[in-house]
């Protein structure tokens, strides 16, 4: 039971760094990022190549992971100052399919639809069993509590208050004389980084990754988690992710009780109340559980 | 040069599909102005309700007509249920609904006649040399099908009353409003057509290749990158750049190998939005 728990508890922290990034994206800048899972996935495959490919330390992995998911934000970035949010949104999506197409395809890198396996895990040196468990759980909540800290601090600052001006009135933004375009850049390649950092803990928590772990539904599943906790909150962001983990968990719970329904029956079942659950929160209840970003 | 030539007829009957998806996305971005997701599960949606028709009858245009009816039907339905509740609301809201009718669709139907890929039940036809390069009769029947829907979507927008009124709600709600013409049924006719035309594209695609629930998620973004290539709102526009959009796909296929196909798209889709945003024709709506 113990196990359970850690194991769900580990899985929602690195969720809940996926949601801190769309927010940052979305909620706080108005960035429509429909592809969120790309970043994850390059971060999980920097890890996952480093650790099993050169002898590098797993830091190493992590600090790569971050790097070159905010690198690939970079270009996004660049194209995205010049769309309108709507276009914004399917150059993202396009984005993550690219890359997802990518490592499944560069079989020489990333071992194409098998995948890599044997990725270490994290703090095996403390044995097998609830130490290493707990010790990873602690250094996931560490880092989640710098992210959160750091983005409540970027929302506070001067630059919190430019990007969510940015994302309220573009307009007249840029009739202040301040260049929209730089700030969206950052703040994509910060919540990317954000989202590699959390692909890193995921490939060395799994200990494999193949390219059908990175497919579209996680975006939306993070959009979920953020929409149901409420856009623009950071701690919307972590609330609607453990409302989505116990849904997810929940509809695992649901099969047991079930046992007619098939594992596959289950993930149209997951799909289509992730479906529901999008378009009844637009509808009903668009500013979430936590309330309005524009009355906060 | 036999091969080029197949590889250009293969790439003008995809090229058909694709702009018939990229139609009723820039239809409705032009008219219900919002970039609709859920168009590709409404292609697999009317390649489903084909599958059961022909099954049920025997007759593979009855199958098609059951496609494109169950398609039209799904997509009035998408926006009486779900997009009408949203008129007036932010891009965004339309936009993440889209994604939530596809998935609920394609749950569905995943439910419904499970996750196997599945085939049409047709003869298999010897295909005709003609100078050596082989030529498919089936795959001429389905262009010859994709050309008249197309052709079907631009009478009913240009030469109907109801086509008048869609270009003006296109041009301007506002003034098509104060005019008297009504926005729902305008709107009506819009996701019938639109969902039409989709399904009709599931069809096809699903008689030339499978039929699985992930068929139409997988031609979304040729569509998108089509419908923006055009230039969005652009019904012409967006049926000549699914057909360059086919043709490219197909002969870069040699050179990028299949799995490439997908990501041509997406990069000419970029290049198009950084070079020339209002897509190869121009068109008047000049915000991007």
């Amino acid at each position: 039971m113990e196990a359970y728990l850690a194991a769900i508890a580990t899985v929602a922290l690195i969720y809940v760094l996926l949601s801190l990034g769309l927010t940052l994206h979305y909620g706080l800048t108005g960035l429509i990022n429909f592809g969120h899972v790309g970043f994850f996935c390059i971060g999980a495959y920097a890890a996952a190549i480093l650790s099993t490919k050169t002898g590098l330390p797993v830091a190493a992995g992590f600090v790569a992971a971050a790097a070159l998911a905010g690198l690939a934000a970079w270009p996004i970035g660049l194209v995205s100052l010049r769309l309108r949010d709507d276009y914004f949104a399917i150059v993202t999506l396009g984005f993550s399919e690219t890359v997802r197409l990518v490592v499944t395809s560069e079989r020489w890198l990333t071992n194409g639809v098998q995948g890599i396996p044997g990725i270490p895990r994290l703090f095996d040196g403390l044995g097998v069993g609830m130490a290493s468990a707990i010790a990873l759980l602690a250094l996931l909540l560490a880092v989640n509590a710098a992210a959160v800290a750091l983005f409540l601090r970027l929302a506070r600052s001067p630059f919190g208050r430019m990007i969510e001006a940015i994302r309220d009135n573009e307009e007249a933004v840029r009739a202040l004389g301040k260049d929209p375009a730089r700030f969206k850049i950052r703040v994509l390649v910060i919540g990317a980084a954000v989202a590699g950092v959390a692909g890193a803990f995921y490939a060395h928590y799994i200990g494999y990754v193949v390219p059908d772990q990175f497919v579209p539904l996680i975006t939306f599943y993070v959009w979920m988690a953020i929409i149901m906790g409420g856009v623009g909150r950071i701690s919307g962001a972590v609330v609607g992710t453990v409302l989505l983990m116990l849904f997810l968990e929940g509809s695992r719970f649901l099969r047991d009780a079930l046992p007619f329904i098939s594992a596959v029956d289950m993930a149209s079942v997951r799909i289509g109340a992730v479906g529901l659950a999008l378009i009844l929160f637009t509808i009903y209840r668009p500013q979430g559980l936590m309330g309005d970003y524009t009355r906060r | 040069m036999v091969f080029w030539i197949e590889l250009l007829i293969a790439g003008l009957v995809s090229g058909l599909v694709i702009g018939l998806v990229a139609l009723s996305i820039t239809l409705v971005f032009g008219i219900a102005r919002f970039p609709n997701a859920s168009a590709g599960d409404i292609m697999t949606l009317g390649a489903y309700a084909a599958l059961a028709g022909h099954a049920a009858t025997g007759s593979l245009f009855a199958g098609g007509v059951a496609g494109a009816a169950a398609g039209a039907a799904a997509s009035v339905a998408a926006y009486a249920l779900v997009f009408r509740r949203l008129a007036g609301r932010s891009t965004v809201a339309l936009l993440v609904a889209s994604i939530g009718v596809a998935f609920v669709i394609r749950a569905g139907l995943a439910l419904a006649f499970g996750h196997a890929q599945q085939v049409f039940q047709v003869p298999l036809v010897r295909p005709w040399r003609i100078e050596g390069v082989r030529v498919h009769p089936n795959d001429l029947r389905l262009a010859a099908t994709a050309a008249a829907s197309l052709a079907a979507v631009f009478v009913t927008l240009y030469l109907t009353p109801i086509g008048r009124r869609m270009r003006a709600v296109a041009d301007d709600p506002s003034l098509a409003r104060v005019s008297g013409i009504s926005p729902v049924r305008v709107m009506v006719a819009l996701w019938l057509v639109a969902g039409a035309a989709c399904a009709i594209a599931g069809v096809i695609l699903g008689l030339r290749t499978v039929v699985s629930p992930e068929m139409g998620w997988e031609m979304l973004l040729p569509g998108f990158a089509a419908a923006i290539l055009g230039g969005i709102g652009n019904p012409a526009g967006a049926v000549v750049a699914g057909l360059i959009l086919g043709i490219a796909q197909e002969m870069a296929t040699p050179f990028v190998g299949f799995t490439y196909k997908i990501a041509l798209a997406f990069v000419l889709m970029l290049l198009v939005l950084l070079v020339r945003p209002r897509g190869l024709f121009g068109r008047l709506e000049g915000v991007r």
